[in-house]
């Protein structure tokens, strides 16, 4: 991307990212994407226990990156833009690195 | 109560292989020191895994010493644990299965969660990654869930009914409830029984890594900053009996196992149920006569993740009532890891010796209280106190739960 500083490009994926966060959370919850707002949280969503950390997984294997250990005792009580954010911080160190 | 007669039944000995060293007494011991075997993760692809620390034998642990050279290459490491804790334990009872034909009166069942997993593992990655079109012929022998069993039974000549018992982390508490209801109920007159578990492979890493319930600190059952379970390994073995035959040879009897009990939380394959647990804890408490007042310690499942920690404390309130708060409870897989399918062996080692010797183990790196985990957890140093009875609790995901009853011998 010619012309592009560092700063656009992390803004590009953070909305890339956003809409993957959003549609790999729709898909595990069964919901339409349009229902995951940023504030929702996977309980919201009913997805509790195993199928957090499933959706934990899914959402590594589609960026290739790796949560950090014991990001939450759960993630039950995570939101959507929480995930986001996450996804973003370790975009953001895998790019760096 | 069941209305057939039944007998009493005793333990006689106990042996043990554990990341606190080789023999029951290394892991009594180091248990009532309040000494921790975890440590960094000993294990060749350990630069890859994000899991850093775990509970293993020590490296002085010398699985050929004493073992015929023609019996090694038959065995995994779960049973070469199972066969030395079987040696041990044993020798300790002094019991001698060639007498008077006992041999046919002893059943052997001995508890895993997964059998021969490096054996499995290894034999994968020969397949696999180096592409071999063969795996070792011994393959099967190894890693079947029920070689541990039928090594103790070719060993010592035992051709009761022997088999493996799996129930993930209740595997060795089902294990001996199975051994003790055969003698209870007439069907043999001795057992050794037990569990092992050798489970520290790269794969099953990995797959207990993806599950993340692992800590990467150390374990802190109990404790607010609890960041999950530590993984462990190794073995425990006992000899029963009914407290007739043991009393008709002269034996040094070191418990009696006075009840069992085990439920089905029938809810979700990984969350506990505190109802569940509760239910096994009141079953065990009922066969062995014991009014909730009559116990004083109990050996709790105690993993060290949040989910577990503060469900077991509701369960020991819903099973005690009042007297919940006046018992010592503690978990020491903060000493000597989450051994899986031999955890609970380990803890019967502990319980007995906190029968005989008057001493409860500790719950090591218990510095954060947590208000939902509000019992008497005997915080960092063991207690000296009078033991007259104890409860040792195993609950393993899928929801199954297995519950030991222990009184002072007879």
């Amino acid at each position: 991307m010619p012309g592009t500083t560092q700063q656009q490009v992390f803004e590009i994926i953070a909305k890339q990212a956003k809409v993957d966060v959003a549609n790999v959370i729709a898909k595990q919850a069964k919901v339409d994407v349009a229902n995951v707002k940023p504030e929702s949280t996977l309980k919201d969503l009913g997805i509790a226990s195993l199928e957090a950390i499933e959706l934990i997984f899914d959402i590594e294997e589609h960026f290739d990156i790796h949560f950090p250990e014991q990001q939450g005792a759960n993630f039950d009580n995570d939101t959507a833009q929480s995930l986001v954010d996450a996804v973003q911080k370790a975009l953001d160190e895998k790019a760096a690195s | 109560m069941p209305t057939v007669e039944t007998r009493r039944v005793v333990v006689t000995g106990m042996g043990a292989i554990s990341p606190l060293g080789v023999g029951a007494g290394a892991l009594w011991n180091g248990l009532r020191e309040g000494r921790s075997a975890i440590g960094p993760l000993r294990h060749k692809d350990s630069g890859a895994l994000r899991v850093k620390i775990a509970a293993q034998v020590p490296e002085s642990f010398d699985p050929a010493s004493g073992i015929d050279e023609r019996t090694l290459p038959l065995l995994d490491r779960t049973s070469e644990f199972a066969l030395h804790a079987a040696r041990e334990a044993i020798a300790q009872s002094g019991i001698d299965f060639a007498s008077a034909g006992l041999g046919q009166r002893t059943a052997v069942v001995v508890g895993t969660g997964v059998g021969g997993e490096l054996t499995q593992d290894e034999q994968s990655r020969r397949l696999y990654e180096e592409k071999a079109t063969r795996t070792h012929p011994l393959t099967i022998v190894r890693l079947m869930t029920n070689a541990s069993a039928s090594q103790i039974s070719i060993a010592y000549g035992l051709r009761g009914p022997a088999y493996a018992v799996a129930s993930a982390c209740a595997s060795a508490n089902h294990a001996i409830i199975q051994a003790a209801q055969m003698i209870r109920f007439g069907m043999v007159d001795a057992a050794v029984t037990g569990g092992t578990e050798a489970c520290l492979s790269y794969g099953a890493l990995r797959a207990w890594e993806a599950m993340r319930v692992l800590s990467d600190d150390t374990c802190r059952p109990f404790s607010a900053n609890r960041r999950g379970l530590v993984l462990g390994e190794g073995a425990g073995i006992f000899v029963l009996e009914s407290l007739e035959h043991a009393q008709a040879r002269g034996a040094t009897i070191l418990a009696e196992l006075a009840g069992t009990g085990m439920s089905a939380d029938a809810s979700d394959i990984v969350m506990p149920n505190a109802d569940g647990a509760a239910s096994a804890m009141r079953q065990a408490l009922a066969e062995a006569g014991l009014n909730p007042e009559d116990v004083d310690y109990v050996n709790a499942h105690g993993t060290g993740t949040q989910a577990n920690d503060s469900t077991e404390t509701r369960a020991i309130r819903l099973a005690f009532g009042a007297h919940a708060d006046r018992l010592a409870v503690s978990s020491t897989k903060s000493m000597h890891g989450h051994a899986l399918g031999a955890s609970g062996a380990l803890e019967l080692v502990a319980v007995v010796g906190a029968l005989r010797d008057g001493v409860v183990p500790p719950t090591a790196n218990l510095d954060q209280p947590d208000p939902a985990c509000d019992l008497d957890y005997v915080p960092n140093v063991a207690r000296e106190m009078k033991v007259r009875a104890a409860l040792s609790n195993s609950f393993a995901f899928g929801g199954l739960n297995a519950v030991l009853a222990l009184k002072h011998a007879p």
